[in-house]
């Protein structure tokens, strides 16, 4: 029991004191994490919206792919992104390996299924008099399309709340991406995998504090804006 | 001297949903500046003809001309200027204000904003101090209706269709909505198409009454209406009512076809015929009574069980048989004065 009361004390000390490789470790995760659910986000909420507003032929397989790649393990995903970024692979030459651009390619691909299904499922509960009094308000297609999904903000915040959980605690694609090297790509969620099996119990209670605090501030930013 | 060219003109319009069809219109014109009441039981397809008009979908066969040119969905010639106003209103989850002034900020026209959305909001009787700043969820059902019905009026349209507006609101709202209805057509010549089971309105406000029943026009209000189903009874057919009573039709020359009877031939006695000139003799209730200023007619309407008839009486003859709401009386009319369309 000493030893996570000891935790919890230098997880203090070390936030306080700005150590460098948590300080590193926190930016390497908001870097990557903020890239993936920026793409993730400007991919995702046209096809979502596509997806859930339009009928056309092979939507319900298609729904049924996306569903399930929600439940792809981010070693899949870490996997697939290795093999194309590595040296020999097709976008080997890019030297993307071992960079935050890798971990970030390989989250985008996490979130993307996310925000598509929770995108598409909101759109699809849109109330159908919301098209009917936008044409006879005058909108055109593009105000349609916007101004549905704006009607429909809150659900989409949801969903990207929840890819960003997702994004900020996976461990596999930022070990197997970015080989966790230390001041360069370690994450949050790699370094308390590393100092764990170190036996470093409080520098891994440090970054699980700081993990559990960004994903506090993201959800009290969805709230304050709720009530906006 | 040349006709002037109609608002609207529908030529061959069919519609589907899925499999069946919905609405099945040869020919109608409605004239511009004019007020057209839509007449109909629910689901006869007064709905889907004004998503139609108001350019929400386009018909799967036929044309729709508008001002003479045949117009689609999102056509710049009908954007802002055709209107549709729905029994249930959808308000975007915004405030009044930004409700109403939706509209004019698509189309980029925010001159005076403020004081456009005080005076549209003032056409229906809701004050700029009171409701400009509430959110939407925060207005009762009447006040959302005239929220929705100030969000098209300030587009100041060509064309405002409406569709059973006054249905789901308390009579306070329903007496703005149609005052601020019959106000556009007055300042703007705005063209008016009212669907709306308030019968009495509409023979009072329009110029026009089309009828419709399973999709199909019957080009004036001057018809009723006998829908089915219809039972077979020898030679003829029959439709028996929920209270028993038992309307004689003549035998149908195909099936799939609607009953209809012009209101000339119905005639209105206070007790039963005796000389058996009339094979109908349906008794009613007098529901309401309703002075016409177009027709100097008194629009009487008589509740039988499952259908309404509409009358315009001379006040003479509703002088002379002391008729008043509540008033039991007896439909009289021949078979054979009902035809099939």
């Amino acid at each position: 029991m000493d030893f996570i009361l000891e935790g919890f004390a230098k997880a203090v000390f070390l936030l306080i004191s700005l150590d460098a490789s948590t300080v590193s470790a926190i930016s390497a995760t908001l870097k990557a994490s903020t890239w993936a659910m920026g793409a993730s986000l400007a991919a995702g909420l046209p096809l979502g919206f596509v997806l859930g507003y339009f009928d056309f032929p092979g939507k319900r397989p298609l729904r049924t792919v996306v569903d399930t790649l929600l439940a792809l393990p981010t070693v899949s995903i870490g996997l697939i992104i290795y093999a194309f970024i590595s040296s020999q692979g097709p976008l080997g030459e890019l030297g993307l390996l071992f960079t935050i651009t890798g971990i970030a390619m390989g989250q985008t691909l996490l979130a993307l299924p996310i925000i598509i299904a929770i995108t598409a499922a909101t759109v699809e509960n849109i109330d159908p008099d919301l098209r009917l009094t936008l044409v006879s308000l005058g909108a055109a297609k593009l105000d349609i399309i916007r101004t549905c999904l704006w009607e429909v903000r809150y659900g989409i915040m949801a969903g990207a709340v929840t890819a960003y959980g997702r994004v900020l605690t996976e461990v596999g694609i930022s070990m197997m991406v970015g080989g966790n090297i230390k001041y360069h790509t370690r994450t949050i969620t790699t370094a308390i995998a590393l100092e764990t099996s170190k036996g470093q119990f409080a520098d891994g209670i440090a970054l699980g504090l700081v993990l559990i605090f960004i994903a506090f501030c993201v959800n009290i930013c969805l709230s304050v804006l709720r009530k906006k | 001297m040349t006709q002037p060219q109609p608002a609207y003109l529908l030529k061959n319009v069919t519609h589907f949903y899925g499999d069946k069809k919905v609405l099945d219109i040869a020919h109608l014109a409605i004239a511009k500046g004019s007020i057209t009441g839509l007449l109909g039981p629910n689901g006869s397809g007064k709905s889907t003809l004004l998503k139609l008009l108001a350019f929400a979908m386009r018909p799967v066969s036929g044309n729709i001309f508008f001002n003479g040119r045949t117009e689609y969905p999102f056509s710049p010639n009908i954007r802002s200027r055709v209107t549709l106003v729905t029994q249930k209103p959808y308000l975007l989850r915004r405030t009044v204000y930004d409700n109403i002034a939706y509209g004019l900020q698509i189309r980029r026209d925010t001159a005076d904003l403020q004081a456009r959305i005080q005076q549209a909001l003032a056409g229906v009787g809701l004050a700029y101090e009171t409701f400009a700043h509430r959110q939407w969820h925060a207005l009762s059902g009447g006040e959302a209706q005239r929220v929705a019905m100030a969000a098209r009026l300030i587009l100041k349209p060509r064309v405002l269709l409406l569709d059973e507006p006054v249905a789901s609101v308390d009579a306070r709202s329903a007496a703005l909505i149609r005052q601020a209805a019959l106000a556009a057509r007055e300042n703007w010549g705005t063209t008016l198409v009212i669907a709306s089971h308030d019968l009495a309105w509409l023979f009072d406000c329009s110029d026009t009454q089309i009828s419709i029943s399973s999709g199909t026009l019957f080009s004036t209000g001057m018809e009723i209406i006998i829908p089915g189903p219809y039972t077979p009874d020898g030679q003829t057919l029959s439709k028996t009512l929920a209270d028993g009573q038992c309307l004689v039709l003549p035998p149908a020359d195909q099936p799939g076809k609607t009953a209809v009877i012009q209101r000339e031939n119905i005639h209105l006695a206070t007790g039963p015929e005796t000389e058996n000139r009339y094979d109908n003799q349906i008794k009613g209730q007098i529901q309401s009574m309703h002075m016409t200023g177009k027709q100097q007619q008194i629009m009487t309407t008589i509740a039988v069980p499952e259908m309404t008839f509409m009358l315009g009486l001379d006040p003479e003859l509703a002088a002379s048989l002391s008729l008043q709401p509540g008033k039991e009386v007896f439909l009289l009319f021949r078979s054979q004065d009902i035809v099939w369309r």
